[in-house]
């Protein structure tokens, strides 16, 4: 089977780097799916999920923030933050989830409510990465 | 009076002694933090690499003034992000990039943010616009701790309160090289270094439109030349604490090998002259 070069970084460490056979991402209009000679491409990312297909198998991960850039000889996706299903903490997205909600029963400033549902969707985003 | 010359030697011996062992240790703790702080910017690199390259190569493909970051206009006023050390005795590093950002503001109407003890602490003894201090970060710095600043500087930007924007930080070239660097960060300029052969090639699809993933990409670009430039001087903070601290160690042997010297010189004076006044007593004592 055709496959390409995929590499996944983040600020801290090189998340994934080899040869894939397709890609689905989320980006800031929706899911996305990258297949070998994909046209040069460039989109933002959403918070949501990142499946990577090699080797006949497939691997989950949450992201958040970032843009994936695809170009002939490879394609590379930058997140703010990136991580396997099974690394994810899911007591510690639960309580984030929690204390999110908590938040956004209070009396907030516009932004204090866009940082605090910005935490809830990524909350959320993680535990259903995690459950999956 | 040689014996007050001896116990005079020997406190001075002892006190450049316990100087010896703190300088000794902070080396060793400066070492270990440095290693982590090495493996930090390794990893950082790729990222920022890329981030680097990608920002350029969108900036070429969509036209200046296409958006309000590459935009440039009449500079009323400037925003400066320093970032120094936490701590002092670390040589020459908080001196050199605050003299360095100190140089660069000159004749400029500007605002501040500082990362760092020490340079909070500088600043706040001189009469400048300090828009915010973040002290105490750099050595746990996770790159979602640059987002409060970056969002704070993008909509300062938007609004019109600055009109450029640049960071001061040190750039850890080699553990014993580090250099003080200034770099613009507002608005957005990149060399057209290749821009006559890049135009020709297969055009990019934007999803949804250039502008939209241009100013989507802005506030991680930002992030990430923040959160580099934070992970860098910390690394060059700690090797420039490690150098300092190595050459006062250095300094403090030799110090003790002299002042051992001179003390077994006084040691030698005191019993040659004991020896003498004896000899004198006995020979009188015998005529």
């Amino acid at each position: 089977m055709a496959t390409f070069h995929l590499k996944v970084l983040t600020a801290d460490r090189v998340f994934y780097d080899g040869q894939v056979e397709r890609v689905i991402v989320r980006t800031t209009q929706g899911d996305v799916g990258i297949l070998p000679k994909h046209i040069k491409y460039l989109a933002a990312l959403g918070i949501g999920g990142l499946t990577i297909y090699a080797d006949g198998a497939s691997r989950v991960a949450a992201v958040s923030g970032g843009f994936v850039d695809v170009s002939e000889e490879n394609t590379v996706i930058l997140a703010r933050t990136c991580e396997w299903a099974d690394e994810i903490d899911i007591n510690r997205a639960r309580e984030a989830e929690a204390r999110a909600k908590a938040k956004l029963q209070q009396q907030l400033s516009a932004r204090e409510h866009d940082i605090a549902s910005v935490k809830l969707k990524k909350a959320i985003n993680r535990i259903r990465i995690a459950e999956k | 009076m040689a014996s007050g010359d001896m116990k005079d030697i020997k406190r001075r011996i002892k006190s450049v002694q316990s100087t010896m062992q703190i300088t000794k240790a902070m080396e060793l703790v400066a070492s270990s933090k440095l290693r982590r702080a090495k493996e930090r910017v390794v990893q950082a690199r790729p990222y920022f690499q890329t981030i680097y390259e990608t920002m350029a190569r969108i900036a070429l493909d969509t036209r200046p003034g296409d958006s309000i970051y590459t935009k440039i206009r009449p500079v009323k006023k400037s925003l400066f992000i320093i970032i120094a050390g936490d701590r002092g005795l670390a040589g020459g590093y908080n001196s050199n990039v605050l003299k360095l950002a100190a140089a660069e503001m000159e004749g400029k109407n500007t605002s501040i943010i500082t990362v760092g003890k020490k340079a909070q602490e500088y600043y706040a003894k001189r009469p400048v616009d300090v828009l915010a201090d973040y002290p105490g970060i750099a050595e746990t710095m996770r790159i979602q701790d640059t987002h409060d600043i970056v969002q704070g500087l993008l909509g300062q930007y938007q609004r019109g309160e600055i009109d450029e924007a640049y960071i001061c930080y040190t750039e850890f070239v080699s553990p014993l090289t580090q250099e003080a660097r200034c770099k613009k960060l507002l608005p957005l300029s990149f060399a057209e270094e290749n821009s006559g052969k890049g135009k020709a090639q297969v055009l990019t699809e934007y999803d949804p439109s250039p502008e939209a993933v241009f100013s989507a990409i802005v506030p991680e670009y930002l992030n990430g030349i923040l959160f580099g430039a934070v992970v860098e001087s910390y690394a060059s903070e700690q090797s420039a604490r490690r150098t300092a601290m190595e050459s006062a160690s250095d300094n403090a042997s030799e110090m003790i090998e002299n002042l051992n010297l001179s003390y077994n010189r006084a040691r030698q004076a005191a019993i040659t002259q004991e020896i003498t006044e004896i000899v004198a007593g006995s020979g009188q004592v015998g005529a």
